[in-house]
């Protein structure tokens, strides 16, 4: 409640705000929906000495769906992913992911773009993007490139984004036919963080998993893809599934007063577990 | 460097200069004299500060008073009738006891109100999930969930919306089959409303 104060910064497009992050330098923070900014800036964590507002720009808002692709812009908020109609078509995996994201306020405000470049190691969006495979565009204002989530994700709160870069937007996969997906998170409590997450995206063809996604959130300091599992799923019967994935490799949970790291990789393997079934069973269902 | 914000709340235009880093909720309280929203927890976690914004439910502690200059705001105090008599949330929170301490009976009546806006009767294991952002350390939960089952009942069956922020879409509820009768509405402190006053959330 007793910020320190700061300068207070409009932007009508997004680049614009690449300009003032040059000009202002490090003390300056991007804000859009602000759920996860003022939360640190709340606690005393974060004291910028701008924060540029970019929650009424005109650009970033738009979903559209082209070539086996959807893309959405950096502003679209995690309400509107919770009940596109053609963002749920074309990859439910990101609907269901979304609505479990806090709670109604959190949700109403805060951004797809914005959750991203927070990278929070246990946020539902980051882990979606990673099981995708789906590509960030950013932009410095002046020139754009592409990065895969993969590499977005670096560390703990930490990105490949240069201070004068912004999330543009999302590109990610659709769901192609014959695939199932599935997203299972645990927390303590409804919209608390997870202590750990999985999504899955499987292709099943004569009731054998002829390829599969899956990734974890929560139990690293960014989403991991789990490529192990994914390799031994393959000529799997859905019966054969569980019984093929070990104790989940390449994690590295952290134990804290939420939960002790064994518990966090057991978790892990739980719902990973969960989710293949479920995805598999979609994908017996849509082939 | 301090900037003038304009926001209608409640239905009056309020203008207050204040610095870029005031929060939605330390300008309504601090400058504004609107002091229904409560600071809480500062994380949008308890609920507490929240408001309507544009009819958006939102924790004021979590937005910067100038990211919505121009807004029109609602708070707990702007669901009452417009003669200042109780609406039919606040009616029904204060008939079912659903405040005790109050600290997050702001917070409870604008979830209630968000969640009630389009006229759609809620089932209780709704209006439960609905409230799932807004924390109450007194009550068990329980009372707060009667009353809001009992609002949206009197409001669809005097034909009135729960909440102002209702109007808009009451059109379809209000043609709807009739959801409360008086016995129905009369049934919540028994043992069903008692029953579930235990369980917690």
């Amino acid at each position: 409640m007793f910020t320190r104060p700061f300068r207070f910064e409009r932007v009508d497009r997004l680049a614009d705000a690449c300009e003032l992050l040059r000009q202002h330098g490090e003390g300056a923070k991007v804000i859009a929906g602000g759920q996860s900014l003022l939360p640190l800036v709340n606690l005393g964590l974060v004291q910028p000495g701008v924060v540029i507002d970019i929650s009424r720009a005109s650009d970033g808002r738009d979903i559209t769906e082209a070539d086996g692709y959807l893309t959405a812009g950096a502003l679209v908020t995690h309400a509107r992913l919770a009940t596109d109609p053609l963002a749920g078509r074309a990859q439910p995996l990101l609907g269901a992911a979304t609505r479990l994201i806090g709670n109604a306020r959190v949700r109403g405000r805060g951004t797809l773009g914005g959750s991203l470049a927070h990278s929070d190691p246990a946020a539902e969006l980051p882990l979606v993007m990673v099981a995708l495979g789906a590509g960030y565009e950013l932009s410095n204002g002046r020139e754009t490139r592409g990065v895969k989530a993969e590499d977005f994700h670096l560390t703990f709160l930490t990105t490949a984004l240069e201070s004068d870069e912004l999330v543009m937007s999302v590109r990610l996969p659709t769901l192609g036919p014959g695939w199932g997906w599935s997203f299972q998170e645990f927390s303590r409590r409804d919209g608390d963080f997870a202590l750990a997450a999985a999504a899955v995206l499987i292709r099943t063809a004569g009731g054998v998993v002829v390829e599969g996604r899956v990734a974890v959130g929560g139990v690293s300091d960014r989403p991991v893809r789990l490529a192990d599992v994914e390799t031994v799923l393959s000529g799997a019967t859905a019966s054969q599934i569980a019984g093929r994935v070990g104790p989940i490799q390449g994690i590295r949970p952290v134990s804290d007063t939420a939960a002790s790291a064994e518990y966090r990789a057991h978790l892990c393997g739980v719902l990973v577990r969960r989710a293949l079934a479920e995805a598999s069973q979609r994908s017996a269902e849509a082939a | 460097m301090n900037i003038t914000i304009t926001l209608t709340v409640n239905g009056r235009r309020i203008s207050r200069s204040a610095g870029g880093h005031f929060t939605l909720l330390r300008w309504l309280r601090e400058l504004a004299d609107v002091t229904d929203p409560k600071y809480g927890c500062g994380e949008g976690i308890c609920g507490a500060c929240a408001v309507l914004v544009d009819d958006v439910p939102v924790s004021s502690c979590l937005v910067l008073a100038a990211q919505v200059d121009g807004s029109s705001i609602t708070t707990a105090a702007g669901l009452a009738e417009p003669d200042g008599s109780l609406g039919p949330l606040q009616r029904a929170f204060h008939e079912h006891h659903a405040a005790q301490c109050g600290f997050c009976t702001p917070g409870m009546l604008i979830a209630a109100a968000a969640m009630t806006a389009d006229g759609r009767p809620r089932s209780r294991a709704e209006i439960r999930a609905g409230l799932h952002g807004n924390l109450c350390r007194c009550t068990g939960y329980g009372p707060i969930v009667d009353a809001v089952e009992a609002a949206q009942k009197t409001a669809h069956h005097a034909g009135t919306p729960v909440s102002s922020a209702a109007a808009a879409d009451h059109g379809t509820a209000a043609g709807a089959a009739d959801h409360g009768t008086a016995a129905g509405a009369a049934d919540h402190g028994t043992a069903a409303g008692a029953a579930s006053r235990g369980a917690g959330r």
